[in-house]
């Protein structure tokens, strides 16, 4: 029986190359593609499959959230998350999420079939710097992970990540109602929610924080290398 | 038509997605890949492909540096760039620089083989993030 696979990037090139790679594969299945985060957690509460892909940088819904979502609904998915960075904090929000697979895109060429294989046997696969992370805060009991944590401010429900997400990526509260199959009001009242929680005044300030906090992903300009692969 | 395409970018997944783009099209071939301006250049002169698909952000040297000594040293050859930079600017510098072509890559795979096939023949292809900003010929 073959190894079905959901995969999930906005790049039609990379997921190009992602699906050529996996099916190389033998006994291996391409079952569905998704180019945003919330149409792959549809996708996959309709075709369940084995392993699900996800790019942590995706318009609507990023990958982290997507798999929150999909935990949520099922915590027997197995997704591994494709990300442009291993930074300290990418990780936390990743294995918080609940990936069992952490591959940087910019070595998956290399790395994403030993990551497929890995959950196909019910193991997990992180790069040598997330073990090193979990390593570390086992060792020091946590204390490794807190030390470089950024200052906290207050939790935002799902819900209110995903309606940031939305509204940082440009959206107005109509068009993010439309999305969530809310009502306008509703939307606006999670809004004010927020931006009242974050002590926010502006627009800006949104976008900026859902930038630190890898809700949205920007593009790196010209000259600045990055891991990811739409560069 | 036969066309002998060299492709270069420093992500061996973007190279992956966009050489089984190009090679389901009947008689194009990727003849070879290259992960950097300097291997760009380098392979270009070795295998003298009719079109080099180029992206601009790489390490040890951009597309824009290597589109510049490969125009001089490969007159013939057409430069096709496939980047992520959705920018007007940046696509001035591309056609400054000798390109004859530039596709954005959240549209790869909507205008690359258009794009390939109109620098294939000499002819100017230009198409950022808006579809009525393409250009096929000029």
């Amino acid at each position: 029986m073959k190894l079905r696979i959901l995969l999930a990037d906005d790049h039609e090139i990379v997921r190009r190359g992602l699906c050529a790679l996996l099916q190389k594969h033998e006994g291996w299945e391409v079952i569905g593609e998704c180019s945003d985060g919330r149409d792959a957690v549809e996708k996959a509460k309709q075709l369940k499959p084995d392993v699900v892909i996800l790019d942590i940088g995706m318009p609507n819904l990023n990958g982290l959230d997507a798999t929150r979502q999909l935990m949520q609904h099922d915590p027997n998915f197995k997704v591994i998350v494709l990300t442009i960075t291993d930074s300290d904090q990418v990780i936390r929000e990743a294995l918080d999420a609940g990936a069992r697979g952490f591959v940087l895109k910019s070595d998956a060429a290399r790395d994403l079939v030993s990551a497929v294989e890995a959950l196909q046997h019910r193991r997990m696969f992180f790069t040598p710097r997330v073990n090193d992370l979990v390593l570390a805060g086992f060792l020091d009991k946590g204390r490794a992970i807190s030390a470089t944590e950024p200052p906290t401010l207050p939790t935002l429900t799902a819900r209110e990540r995903e309606i940031t997400q939305l509204l940082a990526e440009g959206k107005s509260s109509k068009e993010v109602a439309s999305l969530l199959n809310l009502s306008t009001k509703t939307v606006e009242t999670h809004r004010s929610n927020i931006m009242r929680k974050l002590s926010f005044h502006s627009i800006r300030d949104l976008v900026v924080y859902a930038i630190k906090n890898n809700i949205i992903q920007i593009d790196m300009p010209v000259g600045a290398k990055n891991g990811s692969p739409a560069a | 038509m036969t066309i002998r395409i060299l492709v270069v970018d420093d992500h061996p997944i973007v190279r992956q997605g966009l050489r089984t783009l190009l090679e389901g099209r009947s008689g194009w071939e990727v003849i070879g890949e290259a992960s950097d301006g300097m291997e760009a250049i380098e392979k270009a002169g070795q295998l003298n492909p009719d079109v080099m698909v180029l992206d601009v952000t790489m390490p040890r040297m951009n597309g824009l540096e290597a589109c510049r000594v490969i125009r001089r040293s490969s007159p013939s050859l057409e430069i096709l760039f496939v980047t992520q930079h959705d920018s007007p600017q940046m696509m001035r510098e591309a056609l400054d620089a000798g390109a004859r072509g530039y596709v954005v890559k959240s549209n790869a795979a909507r205008d690359l083989l258009e794009a390939v096939e109109a620098v294939s023949q000499h002819r100017q292809f230009t198409a950022l993030n808006q579809r009525d900003s393409v250009s096929p010929s000029l």
